[in-house]
């Protein structure tokens, strides 16, 4: 069922994006998640048995969707074609910038689904185990490129600044209003 | 400062998110059946109790230990153990319900201060004498089927503090006392920390909207852009005398924000918010307008747009005083 989100990037932005489903996001992404377990287990020791399962995360506003197995230091990330059709444990649905916004507690998703911002199908109780566990693991954009210290600060700084940005110029629901 | 704003965490990050939001004292629980909002990836491990005690105490916050869920009969070990971490940890109260868990902790941990849960539902003055005398409770959270009249009428005849949830979820059942959950899955947040476990919820799409289905029964279906809520039996839509609609309560949430000074009135010692199953977005901004809407009435300045403010993080969509101004009564 086709759904519009509000808050998804403007059709010249995802002309712009459309090659980058030929980048090798799926091993960058899976490096990135190991690297992030064997800093913070913790964060998988939350997520449990959940770590096995595995989640489908579509942006609706690309062509492209990652199914990611979380399972710590033997995570893998794939980048799929949207039309794939391929199944998973759960399904998330929305633009990649309210999905990028849950990954960095700047949303709640609960409010998000309140919204109807997102839209969830599958296993319920995995999907909360995730959000809770991604909740306290405080990921910053420098965890995903591997950045530290002053690098990473500045990585942060500007992507957020970024993020930001972007979903002013999109209409994304801002954290406490009405979308 | 003449009220006491008690915050929301699910996890160590939501902590300190409220702490440095401006939350007087933080409400959490451990990562089991032991309090009433056990959901996969929740809660804390006796090590994090640690830590998060450590830094709320660093920035002047005190620390509440949610162990409110009834004790299984025979099998109290969890609910034991729950009391001697919070101990450890240095916790500034434990939030209780049942009453072989206050017995326990008045005989083996008369050191720790005892609030009694919004799950023990106790609205009389004379329950609220009886767990003072038996067991020392200090404080009483307010079951939220009480109107701010009844608080005023309770709190002048009992010598225990009171706290009153201001903001976020909210059960139109008698706390504590509520079986809809476990008549649908066979658990609740009573027995085993949970209303509608997430492993009994399905959500499914279809050209009508989306469904929502609670262990098979399904309660509630929103078309395209209507707003969403939880997924309780209490606030599904059901068919009953030909017309279908939502029966016992609409999505939506509770917001007192209105009522604090009404509520300082009627000697309410502390505020609650409710939501440590909600992330560390939503507690930032609750817990930063509450505090702002707190010290601009102490101050005696203009009250604060808390349900402007808040909107989008509302259940539903809509907001609600909720029993305290409740005309039917």
């Amino acid at each position: 069922m086709a759904e519009h989100f509000r808050g998804e990037l403007p059709r010249l932005l995802r002309i712009l994006a459309a090659p980058a489903g030929f980048l090798p996001l799926g091993p960058a992404l899976t490096l990135a998640v190991r690297r992030f377990a064997r800093r913070k287990p913790a964060v998988f020791d939350r997520l449990g048995d959940y770590g096995k399962c595995s989640f489908l995360i579509e942006p609706s506003d690309l062509d492209i969707s990652f199914l990611m197995v979380p399972d710590g230091t033997r995570a893998e990330v794939k980048c799929l074609r949207r039309r794939a059709g391929q199944t998973a444990d759960v399904t998330v649905r929305g633009p990649l910038l309210v999905l990028l916004g849950l990954l960095d507690g700047t949303f709640d998703g609960d409010a998000l689904f309140f919204n109807r911002a997102i839209a969830v199908s599958g296993r319920t109780d995995a999907l909360v185990a995730l959000r809770n566990a991604i909740e306290d693991a405080e990921l910053t954009p420098a965890d995903f490129v591997g950045a530290t210290g002053g690098l990473g600060k500045l990585v942060d700084r500007s992507v957020i600044g970024g993020l930001g940005l972007a979903r002013r110029f999109t209409g994304s629901p801002i954290p406490g209003e009405p979308s | 400062m003449s009220l006491e704003l008690v915050c929301p965490a699910g996890t160590p990050a939501a902590l300190r998110a409220a702490v440095e939001a401006g939350a007087h004292s933080v409400y959490c629980g451990f990562r089991d059946e032991t309090n009433a909002r056990n959901f996969p990836g929740l809660n804390f491990s006796p090590d994090e109790l640690v830590e998060g005690i450590r830094f709320a105490h660093a920035h002047g916050a005190k620390v509440l230990v949610a162990i409110n869920t009834f004790a299984k009969a025979g099998a109290m070990d969890a609910w034991k153990a729950a009391l001697a971490n919070a101990e450890k940890a240095g916790a500034d109260a434990v939030i209780l319900a049942d009453l072989a868990v206050l017995d326990h902790a008045a005989t083996h941990h008369p050191d720790l201060r005892l609030h009694l849960s919004v799950q023990a539902a106790a609205a009389t003055p004379e329950a609220i004498a009886f767990y003072a005398d038996t067991f020392g409770v200090k404080r009483v959270v307010m079951p939220r089927v009480l109107s701010v009249e009844e608080i005023a009428k309770l709190n002048a005849a009992i010598d225990v503090e009171t706290e009153a949830f201001v903001f976020g979820g909210l059960c139109p059942m008698t706390e504590g006392r509520c079986s809809l959950s476990s008549y649908a899955t066979g658990k609740s947040p009573n027995l085993t920390g949970v209303c509608s476990p997430p492993e009994h919820v399905a959500y499914s799409e279809d050209r009508n909207g989306t469904a929502t289905r609670l262990n098979g029964f399904t309660i509630d279906r929103f078309g395209a852009g209507e707003q969403a809520g939880y997924p309780t039996l209490c606030k599904g839509r059901f068919m009953a005398g030909g017309k279908t609609s939502y029966l016992f309560e609409d999505p939506v949430s509770l917001n007192a924000a209105s009522l604090i000074a009404a509520l300082a009135k009627a000697g309410i010692t502390a505020l609650k918010i409710e939501g440590r199953q909600r992330g560390k977005g939503y507690v930032t901004e609750v817990v930063r307008t509450f505090r702002a809407a707190v010290e601009a009435i102490d101050a005696g300045g203009t009250e604060v747009e808390v349900g402007r403010l808040l909107a989008g993080l509302v259940e539903g969509g809509r907001q609600t005083s909720g029993a305290y101004k409740k005309a039917w009564r």
